[in-house]
């Protein structure tokens, strides 16, 4: 009986088991599948060596595929073949490099090699690029090189780099704003490059100027880099004469105050650089008030009238500041009482702008016309000054009072005692 | 005084019922009791009876005999409630300006001392007065410890005095935060620091304040425990302090120890005294102010602490002995703590000693205790381990 029951149990148990297995199986067989399809769905078919923008030529050159992958080239119907040539089909060497193939392009047909492209109107409309950079670049300083024979200068790769082409935009790219002084020192912070063409680092001059202290240390992105002065793709030296129009572009005050004075024509004639002469080509410095009267000298002899200019400019500046910057102390005074002083701020504000214009009208290097502005900004300091001084004596007023007050306070206190002693003591 | 009895002949003996507003009112409100309750605070002596014609009431009560306590030195208990009328009356003022919160605060401020009319005077009046009032408080401390009045039966007089102090300096504190200028705002600051190292205790309180640091919450806070809380409590002890001396009356030193003292004056003399000192006072403040104005300094920055930042004076030595640097701050905290404990029980800290302590071994030992204290307040000046 009890062998009866097992053996029923155990057919029954067999049962079981299979079927329990069979569940198992299926469900294993079910997640096994639906993650294949989650794998098919996330990875790219077949080989990873082989992709889409570089066929089957990274087979053989990985480290081209990686960084022709990242480009912004990549995504844009570019593979390897529209350089190079070749059948991207194949990976048999013989078949791969044939059909066309032109294999490394020489630094002289760079430029031509990308024009094919980005000289194409019908081809950088959608992508609203201009189409002159190899316009521009054939009358560059780095062009005119090139079409002489001269291969050791910048062409486009050198730049934008070669497989890695990135889009100006991003911070990583070479052409980046932040990054285009490196890329230009690259080649003109290199001594050994530059000496044998008679050529000063100019970068590492540039890293000194006040231009790039904006650029680096302020972070303001509008500062003027390589590009802003001596072109981008037309990339030359400036020429005297054409110094005061490249700084005045952004510095149009002190262009129209320099044309308007006696420098211009003077430099013309001697030859010598505008903006340059005083405030150095690369290594740029903001003006120093100081040098209203020491610069002078550089030039022109100690004890002349010129410089004698230069001292009266400097005094007329030096007069006005002070009388501004008395003004301002007293209104620091006044603030600390506390008096209302917003008026007072933004009027001593406006007489520093008188001062900074002052400083942008000694570029004329005529009394005259810098007085204009260092007269208004004395007035509005000497006035300020004097109205506060006038409002802190005002405060005196109370100390008067305080005598009317004490007047008042001893009367009331002769009454009330008065009035005590009507009383009985106690 | 003007509404004499319109009854003719009456006497204090045999008063026929009164036809007045007084009597209308008594129909109508409890004035009797109303005028014990005055009379119970101490403002009159003498029970009032309604009954009685004003004018003989008043000359009763004008005439009353007393002690004299506006003169020194029991002018200082006076002058701790007549100082705090004077605080709340132009704290409230000021608090019809005052916005308490962070974007507010300083611009409020500003506008009460630059373009409110006689906004300047109120703001610096009440800034003298709170300097004051700590000055005052202390010193009755002293001057209590000094003559021994925390000695039977002036047990709570001398708690009362230690709460009044303690409490004036937490509404001198919680005040200075609330103009947020460089110099409030830091001040604050090293506080909640000196708060938050007092063992025990310390976390909790700075929960209570609204924090380790600096934020809207302690500013709420510190708000409300200066408008409300602390000027609540202060009373609450100013109560005890004249309901103690009610009960135990004035003390009189002299040669032998304390007495009581004697009635020396009238009630009509007193309150004109009472008058006499308010004014002096007032006219103190308004002159200090004039002449010797707290500077108003610049809006609070929480980046840039300014160099010599220091708690308020009366915290200088704890911060002196939190500035060691190789002594961790819960020692000195614990020690603070007991300190602060011990304080208020000083009678029965002296019941427990006994005979072993005498009293002018204590003077002694209180006398080394100030000049400790003064010392660490100079050195709180100059030392700044931060």
């Amino acid at each position: 009986m009890s062998a009866r029951m097992w053996e029923g149990g155990s057919v029954r148990m067999a049962r079981l088991a299979r079927l329990t297995l069979l569940v198992c199986a299926v469900s294993c067989a079910t997640w096994a599948v639906s993650q294949a399809q989650e794998d098919d769905a996330t990875k790219p078919h077949g080989n990873a060596f082989v992709t889409k923008s570089s066929g089957r030529c990274g087979v053989c050159h990985p480290s081209e595929r990686v960084a022709f992958e990242k480009s912004r080239h990549a995504g844009e119907d570019m593979r390897c073949t529209t350089c190079h040539g070749g059948n991207e089909q194949s990976v048999d060497q013989t078949s791969a490099h044939a059909n066309g193939f032109k294999g490394r392009i020489s630094r002289a047909d760079i430029p031509a090699s990308c024009a094919s492209c980005h000289s194409d109107q019908k081809m950088m409309r959608p992508y609203d690029l201009p189409v002159d950079q190899m316009a521009l670049y054939q009358t560059s300083g780095h062009g005119l090189k090139l079409k002489a024979g001269d291969t050791k200068v910048a062409v486009c790769s050198d730049c934008h780099g070669a497989h890695d082409v990135l889009a100006a935009s991003d911070p990583a790219c070479r052409t980046y704003v932040t990054n285009i002084p490196r890329t230009c020192g690259n080649c003109h912070g290199d001594s050994l490059l530059m000496a044998p063409r008679h050529q000063k680092d100019s970068y590492h001059d540039y890293l000194k100027s006040v231009h790039a202290k904006e650029l680096f240390d302020k972070g303001d992105l509008r500062a003027p880099t390589c590009v802003s002065c001596h072109g981008v793709h037309g990339a030359t030296p400036t020429q005297v004469g054409d110094v005061n129009k490249v700084c005045g572009r952004c510095h149009t005050a002190e262009r129209r105050y320099f044309l308007a004075g006696p420098h211009a024509d003077g430099m013309a004639k001697k030859g010598m650089s505008e903006c340059a002469s005083c405030h150095q080509d690369h290594a740029i410095q903001a003006g120093a008030t100081e040098r209203l009267a020491s610069g002078c000298v550089s030039c022109h002899a100690k004890g002349s009238k010129e410089a004698a200019l230069g001292a009266q400019l400097l005094a007329d500046y030096k007069t006005a500041d002070l009388a501004v910057s008395r003004a301002e102390e007293q209104i620091s005074k006044a603030d600390g009482v506390p008096l209302q002083t917003d008026d007072y701020h933004s009027r001593v504000e406006e007489a520093r702008t008188y001062l900074r214009e002052a400083m942008t009208a000694a570029h004329a290097v005529k009394p005259d016309v810098m007085a204009a502005f260092t007269a208004r900004a004395r007035s509005v300091g000497t006035e300020v000054e004097t109205e506060i001084k006038h409002k802190l004596l005002n405060l005196l007023v109370e100390k008067v009072a305080l005598l009317v007050f004490w007047f008042y306070v001893v009367m009331t206190i002769g009454i009330i005692r008065r009035w005590r002693d009507r009383g009985p003591k106690a | 005084m003007n509404d004499t009895p319109k009854v003719p002949g009456d006497t204090p003996e045999a008063a026929p019922a009164r036809k007045d507003a007084i009597a209308w009112l008594e129909e109508r409100l409890n004035l009797t009791e109303l005028f014990s309750f005055i009379t119970h605070f101490g403002i009159i002596y003498t029970p009032i009876d309604t009954q009685r014609p004003l004018r003989e009431q008043w000359k009763k009560i004008v005439e009353t005999p007393m002690v004299a306590y506006a003169r020194w030195p029991h002018i200082l208990g006076l002058l701790t409630a007549l100082l705090f009328g004077l605080e709340a009356f132009t704290g409230v003022l000021l608090a019809f300006y005052h916005q308490p919160t962070i974007a507010g605060a300083y611009d409020s401020t500003r506008s009460i001392v630059r373009d409110v009319p006689l906004g300047w005077l109120v703001h610096q009046v009440h800034a003298w007065g709170s300097s004051l009032l700590v000055l005052v408080v202390l010193m009755r401390l002293l001057r209590l410890f000094w003559d021994g009045l925390y000695r039977a039966p002036r047990e709570v007089l001398w708690l009362s005095a230690v709460a009044l102090a303690w409490i004036v300096l937490q509404l001198d504190f919680t005040g200075l935060l609330l103009p947020w200028d460089v110099k409030s705002y830091w001040s604050a600051v090293r506080g909640l620091e000196v708060v938050w190292a007092i063992p025990f205790v310390g976390p909790f309180l700075s929960f209570l304040v609204g924090g380790r640091t600096m934020s809207e919450d302690v500013m709420g806070r510190f708000y409300v425990l200066h408008i409300i809380v602390l000027p609540a409590l202060y009373l609450a002890f100013v109560y005890v302090t004249f309901a103690t001396m009610r009960r135990v009356g004035l003390s009189r030193v002299t040669d032998r120890g304390v007495a009581q003292a004697q009635a020396m004056t009238t009630f009509r003399r007193h309150i004109a005294d009472l008058l006499i000192i308010t004014l002096v006072l007032f006219a103190a403040l308004v002159t200090l102010a004039t002449l010797l104005p707290f500077p108003f300094h610049g809006a609070a920055d929480p980046y840039t602490t300014p160099k010599g930042t220091r708690p308020p004076w009366y915290m200088l030595a704890p911060y002196a002995l939190f500035q060691v640097p190789w002594i961790p701050d819960w020692v000195f905290g614990f020690g603070l703590l007991v300190v602060a404990a011990c304080v208020p029980f000083l009678p029965a800290f002296l019941r427990v000693m006994g005979e072993r302590i005498d009293e002018p071994r204590l003077k002694r030992i209180g006398l080394g205790v100030l000049g400790l204290w003064l010392v660490l307040s100079v050195i709180g000046i100059f030392v700044d381990r931060r």
